[in-house]
């Protein structure tokens, strides 16, 4: 029907038509499929929520007398530093290190990413390795994005292909990466924007691949690899969406281009920090089947239930859930209402999209091919004693 | 005068001290959080009135911090009153005043800290 070069060509010529996942849904209801595909060439996806498995790689230019650095800190969180002598990892959840009777502040790695992407300074401790090569014992200065050499996230899992619904069945409120689980089933929290949600929009992710140019935090970025954790072989409905956790993928771009407004520190009362990420994804049109998949509803769309009181690897669910009782505010539980609330912020998942939309629109993001696929047959490793294979039914 | 062991031990009400000025010979200022038995808090009152303490009553109220508010929605579902609720058309979040008791769950449940009181 159309190929990635044909798209390319007519969003260079400002002639596309772009719509949002959102625009394309309501036009599928009315129009049918066939009609539609014959009409759009591109169909822009997009979330907001936390995505705590991301960080930043920081190079920092060396000192003299140069310096190999072993333990360092942005605004008193530790970052990685066991590889080159100024190459440095700070990860979104690392916490501040609380001095003696200190309390320890509701600020974590993800705050610094956002503080240094806003060009905020942001205080840098460091410990070195005296060797011949690098004499120096320690360092401390203030940086800036300005002042520091490559600065580019890269999020070992990000983009969750479908996610769970978190309850507690408990007696005690519990403190979770999903926020307070109150007792007793008081609420209940999905994170998954759910059918405006990329990956459900594509579900065999038969669009993207490694190399796939996407809207990383408000700049440009790119699928670096399969994610963590990535479990394409999670059980599916006939629409081909998974019922629970599936697909992750690895995401890659330069945080000097981002902005603030699509990278947020975040903190969880009682769990630690996370970073909140804006991330979009566009799908070229090229046959009818994209249409089909991306007019999947939230009504065909579920995730599974699930009981935090039981602090196991697998907990029991109570079942599963659709994202259309999900977004309606309340879902039943062993016979209970239960009233539920997002953690991803659908609000801002829509404006990821749309900006994404204006983008291609301006001729200022182009569709890529994926230069490898995603593996689709990963099985998921626990471990356990046992080495059972998990199969998440 | 042991304004705030008064109130504890004669009408068993919890006096919060949010701010303090007092100092020898001048009139000073206490701003208190007072917690209780909604009877025993308008005699409570009462009595500080007879002892010629000046009252004036703030009540607390939440407040949101719109340039920070990322409209994720995760305190609509600890708010006991559904003062806060996302729209259904814009997905914004939706604070309806009236409709708070300043139970302040939302408080400690917001992850990107855009609620506050003002006390």
């Amino acid at each position: 029907m159309r190929t990635v070069t044909e798209i390319n060509d007519k969003i260079n010529r400002r002639c596309a038509v772009v719509w949002t996942v959102e625009e394309l849904k309501a036009r599928v209801l009315t129009a049918g499929v066939t009609r539609i595909a014959k009409e759009v060439d591109v169909i822009t996806t997009g979330t907001f929520e936390p995505m705590e498995s991301s960080g930043a790689i920081i190079n920092l230019g060396q000192t003299d007398p140069p310096i190999k650095i072993r333990r360092c800190w942005l605004d008193g969180i530790p970052a990685y530093a066991g590889f080159g002598a100024v190459d440095l990892y700070l990860g979104a959840t690392g916490a501040v290190e609380a001095l003696d009777g200190e309390e320890g502040r509701e600020r974590g790695g993800g705050h610094v990413i956002e503080d240094l992407i806003a060009n905020k300074p942001v205080q840098l401790r460091a410990i070195g390795q005296v060797t011949d090569c690098y004499p120096r014992p320690s360092f401390e200065t203030i940086i800036t994005r300005e002042t520091i050499n490559q600065f580019y996230l890269f999020n070992p899992r990000n983009l969750y292909q479908n996610f769970i619904v978190g309850v507690n069945g408990g007696d005690r409120p519990l403190f979770t990466y999903l926020g307070p689980l109150q007792p007793r089933l008081g609420n209940a929290v999905y994170s998954n924007p759910g059918a405006i949600s990329p990956l459900l929009n594509d579900p065999d992710l038969q669009l993207l691949g490694v190399g796939t140019r996407i809207f990383l935090g408000g700049g440009i970025g790119y699928v670096a690899w399969e994610g963590t954790q990535h479990f394409p072989l999670q059980k599916r409905l006939p629409n081909r969406t998974p019922v629970g956790p599936a697909a992750t993928l690895a995401l890659i771009g330069d945080a000097k281009q981002m902005n603030p407004r699509w990278v947020r520190g975040c903190y969880f009362k009682s769990y630690g920090p996370s970073l909140m990420l804006g991330v979009g994804v566009a799908m070229p049109v090229l046959h009818e089947e994209v249409i089909a998949r991306c007019a999947v509803q939230d009504q065909d769309l579920v995730a599974p239930v699930v009981d935090f009181s039981i602090p196991r690897r697998v907990r029991p669910t109570f079942g599963l859930v659709s994202y259309a009782q999900l977004k309606s505010g309340r879902i039943a539980i062993d016979g209970k209402s239960v009233r539920v609330a997002p953690l991803a912020s659908l609000f801002l998942s829509r404006q990821v999209a749309l900006e994404l939309k204006q983008w291609i629109e301006a001729g200022t993001f182009t569709l890529t091919e994926p230069v490898a696929p995603i593996p689709m047959d990963r099985s998921f490793l626990p471990q356990d004693r046992w080495g059972a294979q998990m199969t998440l039914d | 005068m042991p304004v705030t062991y008064r109130l504890a031990k004669d009408f068993n009400v919890a006096a919060n001290i949010i701010r303090a000025a007092v100092a020898p010979n001048q009139i000073g200022k206490l701003v208190l959080e007072l917690a209780g038995d909604i009877d025993q808090l308008d005699a409570a009152i009462d009595w500080m009135r007879s002892q010629n303490i000046g009252v004036s009553l703030a009540l607390g109220e939440i407040l949101i911090d719109e340039d920070t508010c990322v409209h994720c929605g995760l305190c609509t579902g600890v708010c006991p009153t559904e003062a806060l609720t996302l729209n259904p058309e814009t997905l914004r979040l939706t604070f309806t005043r009236s409709r708070c008791i300043v139970c302040e769950q939302c408080i400690p449940t917001c992850p990107v800290q855009a609620i506050s009181t003002n006390l």
